[in-house]
């Protein structure tokens, strides 16, 4: 939900070319020897970005629990808390969130239980006990 | 003519019997062929006839490029209210049109979105991914793929993962997706299909569900694996949709702690259930025929009114 309200008025090549910075942004701190400023990002990556963007990528890294910063002095140092898998993770979390009928495309495993539907399914679990291992 | 031009629209009403009932009595797998078939045609009659009423319509618009015989008096008797008719077709076949080729764009955006997620993992035909929220969801393309979180897996033990996994591939071998797709379209095209949707869905799962059930060789392990999913995923956001009756998950596992489906693909006539499954049947025929008739005979119409 968050990403569409957010990117609804970019354009797709352009939130495209976020996830692969995002990607790279991570990449770059997975290699760093500890916790590392916004300038060591940027100059490890080439320096083609601009400071403002690499700051703006490591926020959204962190909103999403992909690195972790800790204060020092006036800035930021940041370190990856996600690797590879996990930035799959989050993206597909992004996939999912942003699609409100997805059900319709991708066919989950199981939907959502409503309150009756719960003490239903307990009901008939409970009828076939400790049958579990078999 | 008279009001019969306008059955296509109106006739998907009477599918809602038979899909109560091939959802209740039928295998799942012929449910969901038989129900999204009846979709398809019932929705492809539908829009052709909404397109012939607003050529009925849009030939009456002044400057509009099309033959001046399709606003003919003769054509247009055989449109009863054909003013109002053929002026309401024209938004309504411009929402469908733009409803389906969103419907299609954004299936085809998931897919695409949710394998570039995935970019960058080894390319295994189940993608692990670690994440405290529990999901599983096959994954269609290139490259058909199961994704699965790591909070799925730790919930299960190993013949339920077991279980899972012939589910999520079910989906895949049978392309699950396409079924989905055309009923998703369907209901767009005319909003009298969306029961069928809802049964389709279901069915789907169903069919997934006996077809994991029969390769683990326990229908209990699967009904089991479902609940326990269920029952963990409760208040993650994994739908949207509230289900205000008995919902799908609960439905899904009755079914299959309960017997097996017979393997057979109809009901016997002289049953209660085969009554009325063939009473549905029949009817569902029926409107298709008629409304295949209609969509027809005004396009006859309207190709006899135009000199060639």
């Amino acid at each position: 939900m968050t990403d569409r309200n957010t990117g609804g008025t970019e354009q797709s090549p352009r939130r495209r070319g976020q996830g692969e910075l995002e990607a790279q942004v991570l990449a770059a701190l997975r290699q760093a020897p500890g916790a590392v400023t916004a300038a060591w990002v940027q100059e490890r990556l080439g320096g083609d970005l601009a400071y403002t963007t690499v700051m703006t990528i490591l926020t959204r890294l962190h909103a999403k629990g992909a690195v972790a910063r800790e204060r020092a002095g006036r800035s930021f140092e940041w370190t990856a808390v996600a690797d590879k898998a996990g930035l799959a993770a989050l993206r597909m979390r992004r996939v999912l969130d942003g699609e409100s009928d997805r059900e319709a495309v991708l066919a989950s495993f199981v939907t959502a239980l409503s309150a009756r539907d719960e003490r239903l399914l307990r009901e008939l679990l409970a009828q076939e006990p400790g049958d579990e291992e078999h | 003519m008279g009001v019969f031009v306008f059955l296509p629209l109106v006739l998907p009403l009477t599918a809602w019997p038979i899909a109560r009932l091939a959802e209740q009595h039928l295998h799942p797998r012929a449910a969901t062929w038989l129900l999204t078939g009846v979709a398809g045609v019932l929705a492809v009659c539908s829009t052709l006839c909404l397109a012939l009423l607003m050529v009925v319509g849009t030939a009456q618009l002044p400057g509009n490029p099309l033959p001046d015989g399709w606003s003919d008096p003769e054509v247009r008797e055989a449109v009863p209210y054909d003013e109002v008719a053929g002026k309401v077709a024209i938004p309504a076949l411009i929402a469908v049109i733009a409803s389906c080729v969103r419907a299609a764009w954004r299936h085809h955006r998931v897919r695409r979105r949710a394998e570039r997620a995935l970019e960058g993992l080894p390319a295994t035909p189940v993608a692990v991914v670690p994440d405290a929220m529990p999901y599983a969801y096959a994954l269609p393309g290139r490259r058909d793929r199961i994704v699965v979180t790591t909070a799925m897996l730790t919930g299960l033990n190993s013949v339920e993962r077991r279980a899972l996994f012939a589910h999520e591939r079910a989906h895949l071998t049978h392309r699950h997706h396409r079924f989905l797709l055309t009923v998703q379209l369907a209901a767009r095209a005319n909003p009298f299909l969306r029961p069928l949707r809802t049964a389709v869905s279901y069915t789907a799962e169903r069919w997934a569900d006996e077809d994991a059930a029969t390769q683990v060789g326990s229908r209990r392990t699967v009904a089991t694996a479902i609940g326990k999913s269920a029952l963990f995923s409760r208040g993650a956001p994994i739908a949207t949709l509230a289900h205000a009756t008995g919902g799908p998950v609960p439905r899904r596992v009755a079914a299959l702690l309960g017997p097996a489906p017979a393997g057979r693909i109809w009901p016997p006539v002289f049953t209660a259930v085969g009554m009325a499954a063939w009473a549905a049947a029949a009817g569902t025929t029926a409107s298709a025929l008629s409304s295949a008739n209609s969509a027809i005979t005004l396009f006859f119409i309207l190709h006899a009114a135009t000199p060639m």
